[in-house]
């Protein structure tokens, strides 16, 4: 009896530790992968994925939340798991948040692929935009709107719709955000979307304006007909946007003024203008580098040049960001000083090169450096140009070499400096050096010869001097092409000014190269030989150059590089009428020649002449006179290369549109100023009313987005339309600042009435 | 159009995280893989590429596009755009981004965003608009929306998922603490700290370029005002300086006041809550361009190159040590003195100078002693590391990079260091960088003296706990 009740109970003991264990052994389970997510990255075992479809179609959120996480997971490995739609796509009404935000980021990711299951979803989402909260609100309509399958696309507009008139701001902008996806998904929603738009332009509250300018320039970019009421509210407010808004919001500002706005003038800027301008102004003070330079395309395409210096500072802020940043804003200041030198001239020793820069960015503060230089300090950045040519990479060195060479050219008094630099240069005993002098100094050379001697005395080393010190040199310089660049001048300016003789260190440079001819690159032999040609032609009576020249032809002659081969032939068929016998071995007799014989002198004519053009080094995209297609703030001014979408702005219109047309309400002595909570506006209200008396409107004066009439009855339903208008701006302005209600229920007829009569004008 | 989307690479350049992206192909994401990968090998140091690279398109339909790129802990994080808009945007976004990880995290690594990429994924997604334009980046919304990784939540998701659903959702709390229910973008609605504190430290980054004759060419101090507010409620602070003109270009959070500013130069604001930067500036020396520095005009090319010279001198900023360096570069070898000495009445600490050797270096000896040299070479064999036993002073040799490296841990007052050392190199002349890149922090110092006068706060009843604390690093590069 007892052993049967002990046994009873043991086994009833054993059970409950059991139990006990395995759950225990399940929950430690859960705290191991609670402690790192890791794991699920790291797991790649088959049966936990065959697992997943049961655990997402099994009750339990955490199962569920696992299954979710592993699917993530996959995603992030770059696995396609779309199998998994059609149980991912259960769950989307799930309780849990954390389950339901990893099902939208595989939703939005394989919705397309599978547009009839996710069909199945929609109805939550239309359920989900009457949530209480706004994030749920907000997020199913960035899900909804992210879903690409173009079925839905009538019902993505009416959600568009619905959360563009959201008490929250949050969920307004993330309608003005779903318009460009509604739009790309299907374009004939295109007036139900510029409704939309319209809408959110009259926004109060700052958080959403960025999204709406965004959106604006997405669908309809050249609508600014919309804008003319809101311009100068937006002009104002945009100190408090967001910064990523601000950058959208600017962008659209300088583009309606370029449109709307008189030509930026000197003497009297337009308050339009200047309201614009002042608002960009307090925003400069931006930490965010993207805020800065849409405030600087703002003042650079859009302020009168005397009101440019207010980007020098908060531009010269951002160099010091990050290596990055400087790398971008260095080009952006490559194209603002080629128009405005003197803008930052005083600030060259912020462009100076550092060694750890990137090479890229290395190259264009050489270039920048070259555009700020000026009479005051050429000193300092020359030194720097000469410290530049020991760097390590080999394209800065060349950049930095050849910029000694247009430095020289810019700055006169530094030719000097230049030279002596170039010179001791040509010591180095790296290659890139070497070549790279040789080649700016042969380059000096020719235009000091061009100018002529007046410059040349200035200098106390003249250019022949320079010429016979790299002549002397010749065993040291290894480059090919520096020996062919140097035995090129030999040649050339060897004989110019002695009156028939050659000048003394130029024929044993011919001596020196006949003796390795046939080491030298066929770059070097071409010149060798022509080297020759042009020594003996200066003196042939010279027997020692005679029996050179010969030897050195008769090399180039058997030479292996049929180019060498053919200039040998050349020349010395050229030669022919001076020395007919010298030139030729013995054994081959000329046979009769069909052609001319030149005398010497036409022959000295052939050689010489016509050989001083001086060769400009290569030019830059940011050295071309089409400043047009070179704009900052672009991707394709870094990279030079053109980007599709260029995004070109507006050239200004001469006078543009009657500034009455931008009288609103919000012009009225400031009732309703908006909680400023950073206030950096400073709320400027020069705006004040002028009398928006326009009694004859004349359709010239305001320049048609829509292009002209068809006919003449559109065009006078058009002018009635526009002179109702035009009264209900004056009814407006008599009422002024009483009761703001019935204000802005007029205002909303009016530009209801507006859009009306621009649908008419496309519809015509 | 705009931001495609977020790629984050480990370091044998392979995707950890990769957002959504709208292109028509799958292939996008790789093309800007691969050519990043591309450029890296090609590349002789991986810090030599470009942060914009141009991706050609690989067929018609496709419109070319450009990949930046800024490094981050181990990880690389990538930011493909099309069309063309400014690559700042992307690089404003990739900080801001990381940022918010560095907030979320604490420290970055390619584990730690493994380890909790769930929520890397959320915070992607509320951050980044699939449409290209970022969302919500104010860390103290998003930590509504993303709930931090943190034990409390650890233990909630394994206790049961019931409790966070309520506490996610939002919608148990009433309006109060729901998100987006605060009327200040920046600060959380309905803060309640038990003591209330306000930290300000600024940090100021000497920047300068010596030349090898030991005078400054350019130098420049930049200064962060870096804040960590825990305040109840909505304080309204206002933090005055005795000597705000030292202030010149500056930039400031979204919070501060920018009218107070132009008109009293003094801060006055409504904090975010935890770490945030209230303002960026430069030091200005020179008082005369300060007092108005947004206006200055430029001077005209036809000022005297005296005055631009003078000019020059007057903003420079002195630099707490000097270097006196020998180099004597032989056809295959070379071989270098270099002798530090310590120029400030305060200990400087973490003094690393690095020098890129140039292709092909190698074999390289070293001794590294305190005072002016005067040790013998041949101590120490042919290794790439040495520490000499007395002074703390090290150095190691990078051979990927060719870097070497010279560490100073502690710099007495008016201490004196040296390195000698020589290399070779295998193929031809050495061909180093002339540069010595020197960095280094001044703890409890700034150069600009920048002192707060006050801070008053308004708008609250409670008396915060207040510090202010200063320090200063520098980036110098010496040529030689």
């Amino acid at each position: 009896m007892s052993g049967q009740y002990l046994n009873t109970l043991t086994e009833n003991a054993s059970r409950l530790g059991m139990r006990i264990q395995e759950s225990f052994s399940e929950h430690t389970r859960d705290l191991t992968v609670g402690r790192g997510s890791v794991a699920y990255l790291d797991a790649d075992d088959k049966s936990k994925l065959l697992n997943i479809r049961k655990q997402l179609d099994s009750n339990s959120d955490r199962e569920k939340l696992d299954a979710m996480k592993r699917l993530v997971a996959l995603i992030s490995k770059g696995r396609n798991v779309s199998e998994y739609f059609a149980q991912v796509v259960k769950n989307v009404a799930s309780q849990n948040l954390e389950i339901r935000k990893l099902v939208y980021i595989y939703l939005l990711r394989y919705a397309e692929q599978e547009p009839d299951l996710a069909l199945l979803s929609i109805n939550t989402f239309q359920k989900d935009l009457a949530d209480s909260n706004p994030l749920i609100r907000a997020m199913a309509l960035r899900v909804l709107s992210g879903i690409r399958v173009p079925m839905i696309g009538s019902i993505v507009v009416l959600a568009i719709k619905k959360c563009a008139a959201d008490p929250s701001p949050y969920v307004r902008k993330a309608a003005a955000l779903a318009i460009p996806k509604c739009y790309e998904l299907d374009s004939s929603h295109l007036p139900a979307l510029i409704q939309i738009i319209t809408t959110l332009l009259r926004d109060r509250s700052p958080p959403s304006l960025g999204g709406v300018a965004l959106a604006f320039a997405a669908v309809c970019p050249t609508r600014f007909d919309l804008l003319h009421l809101q311009y100068r509210r937006l002009c104002k407010i945009l100190p408090d946007v967001d910064e990523w808004g601000q950058v959208e919001l600017m962008n659209l500002l300088l583009r309606y003024a370029r449109v709307m706005l008189p030509r930026r003038d000197e003497e009297e800027l337009d308050k339009d203008l200047q309201l614009l301008l002042t608002s960009t102004e307090s925003v400069c003070y931006s930490r965010n580098p993207a805020v800065v330079l849409a405030a600087t395309r703002v003042f650079y395409y859009g302020a009168p040049t005397s009101q440019l210096p207010k980007i020098v500072h908060p531009l010269l802020r951002l160099l010091n960001t990050s290596p990055e940043v400087e790398r971008v804003v260095v080009v952006y200041l490559l194209v603002i000083t080629k128009s405005a030198p003197g803008l930052f001239a005083p600030f060259y020793s912020r462009f100076l090169v550092r060694s750890d820069d990137f090479p890229q960015l290395k190259k264009d503060k050489i270039k920048l450096l070259l555009n700020v230089l000026s009479v005051d300090n050429y000193q300092t950045v020359l030194r720097e140009f000469i410290d530049y040519a020991d760097d390590t990479n080999d394209e800065v060195v060349a950049e930095a070499i050849r910029a000694l060479g247009r430095c020289a050219r810019q700055v006169p008094d530094s030719v000097q400096h230049c030279l002596t630099a170039l010179i001791s240069m040509i010591k180095s005993p790296h290659d890139v050096v070497v070549s790279n002098a040789v080649l700016v100094l042969k380059y000096l050379v020719q235009t000091q010869l061009d100018v002529g001697s007046s410059s040349v005395a200035r200098t106390s080393q003249s250019p022949l001097s320079i010429i016979s010190h790299l002549a002397r040199r010749i065993d040291d310089i290894k480059h090919a092409q520096a020996r062919a660049c140097i035995l090129w001048l030999v040649g050339q300016y060897g004989s110019s000014n002695s009156r028939d003789g050659v000048a003394e260190w130029a024929p044993d440079v011919l001596r020196k190269t006949a003796k390795t001819f046939g080491d030298e690159a066929p770059l070097v032999k071409l010149q060798i030989v022509t080297l020759a040609a042009k020594l003996f032609i200066v003196s042939p009576t010279d027997r020692t150059l005679g029996l050179l020249s010969r030897y050195v032809f008769s090399l180039a002659r058997y030479d292996m590089n049929y180019d060498v081969r053919d200039r040998a032939r050349m020349v010395t068929s050229l030669l022919v009428g001076v020395a007919p016998n010298s030139l030729v071995n013995g054994d081959e007799q000329p046979e009769e020649r069909s052609g001319v014989v030149l005398r010497r002198e036409q022959i000295r004519l052939v050689l010489f002449e016509g050989k001083s053009g001086v060769v400009n080094d290569e030019p830059s995209h940011l050295d071309g006179t089409d400043d047009e297609n070179v704009m900052i703030g672009t991707v394709s001014v870094i990279t030079d290369k053109p980007m599709r979408m260029d995004d070109v702005l507006p050239d200004w219109l001469e006078r543009g549109v009657e500034s009455s047309l931008r009288d609103s309400e919000d012009d009225a002595p400031p009732l309703d100023v908006p909680m400023a909570l950073s206030s950096g506006g400073k709320h400027v209200m020069k705006g004040v009313l002028t009398p928006p008396v326009v009694l004859t409107p004349s359709g010239g004066s305001s320049p048609r987005t829509g292009g002209a009439w068809r006919d003449l009855d559109s065009f006078y339903a058009d002018a009635e339309e526009e002179s109702e208008d035009e009264e209900e701006e004056d009814g407006d302005d008599e009422e002024d600042d009483e009761e703001e209600e019935e204000e802005e229920e007029e205002e909303e007829s009016e530009a209801e009435e507006e859009e009306s009569q621009s649908e008419g004008e496309r519809n015509s | 159009m705009g931001i495609d989307g977020l790629i984050v690479l480990d370091k044998t350049g392979r995707p950890i995280i990769q957002s959504g992206f709208r292109s028509a192909s799958t292939a996008y994401p790789l093309l800007h893989v691969d050519a990043f990968n591309h450029a890296l090998d090609n590349a002789r140091r991986p810090a030599d590429v470009d942060p914009v690279l141009y991706i050609p398109s690989y067929n018609t339909i496709q419109s070319p596009s450009a990949c930046c790129h800024i490094p981050c802990a181990d990880m690389r994080f990538l930011c493909p755009i099309s069309g063309n808009i400014d690559p700042l945007f992307a690089f404003a976004f990739l900080q801001t981004f990381t940022d918010i990880l560095h907030e979320y995290f604490g420290t970055l690594s390619a584990a730690t965003l493994k380890e909790n990429f769930d929520v890397v994924y959320q915070l992607l997604e509320e951050t980044l608009d699939s449409g290209g334009h970022p969302l919500t980046t104010s860390p103290n919304a998003l930590r509504d929306i993303v709930l931090p990784p943190s034990l409390l939540t650890k233990l909630l998701s394994v206790a049961g998922a019931n409790i966070n659903t309520t506490i996610n959702s939002g919608s148990g709390l009433g309006s109060a603490g729901g998100p987006f229910s605060s009327s200040i973008p920046w600060r959380k609605a309905g803060l309640k700290y038990s003591s209330n504190e306000i930290y300000f430290d600024m940090v100021e980054k000497l920047e300068a370029i010596v030349n090898k004759h030991g005078v400054t060419l350019s130098s420049s101090v930049w200064g962060k005002i870096q804040t960590n507010t825990r305040l109840t409620g909505t304080p309204d602070c206002l933090l005055t300086f005795t000597n705000p003109h030292v202030l010149a270009d500056c930039a400031f959070h979204p919070c501060v006041r920018l009218q107070r500013w132009t008109r009293d130069k003094c801060l006055s604001f409504i904090p975010p809550d935890g770490q945030f930067i209230l303002a960026d500036y430069r030091f200005a020396p020179n008082t005369s361009t300060t007092l108005n520095p947004r206006f200055v005009p430029p001077t005209s090319s036809t000022s005297s190159p005296s005055a631009a010279i003078s000019n020059l001198a007057k903003d420079n900023i002195a630099i707490p040590l000097s270097i006196k360096s020998i180099f004597d570069l032989e056809d295959l070898s070379a071989s270098f003195e270099i002798i530090l000495t310590s120029r400030t009445t305060r200990p400087i600490e973490n003094l690393n100078i690095e020098m890129d050797l140039g292709q092909g270096a190698g074999g390289i000896k070293c001794i590294a002693s305190r005072g002016s040299g005067g040790l013998t070479r041949g101590g120490i064999g042919g290794m790439d590391v040495g520490i000499s036993g007395t002074s703390g002073a090290s150095w190691s040799f990078d051979t990927k990079k060719k870097v070497l490296r010279w560490g100073i841990p502690n710099l007495p007052p008016s201490s004196s260091w040296s390195l000698q050392g020589s290399f070779s190199t295998s193929t031809s002349t050495p061909r180093p960088s002339h540069a010595l890149q020197v960095r280094f922090e001044i703890q409890s110092h700034t150069y600009s003296a920048l002192k707060v006068e006050q801070l008053k706060i308004s708008g609250e009843q409670y008396k915060p706990y207040k510090g202010v604390r200063g320090r200063s690093v520098g980036n110098i590069e010496w040529r030689w």
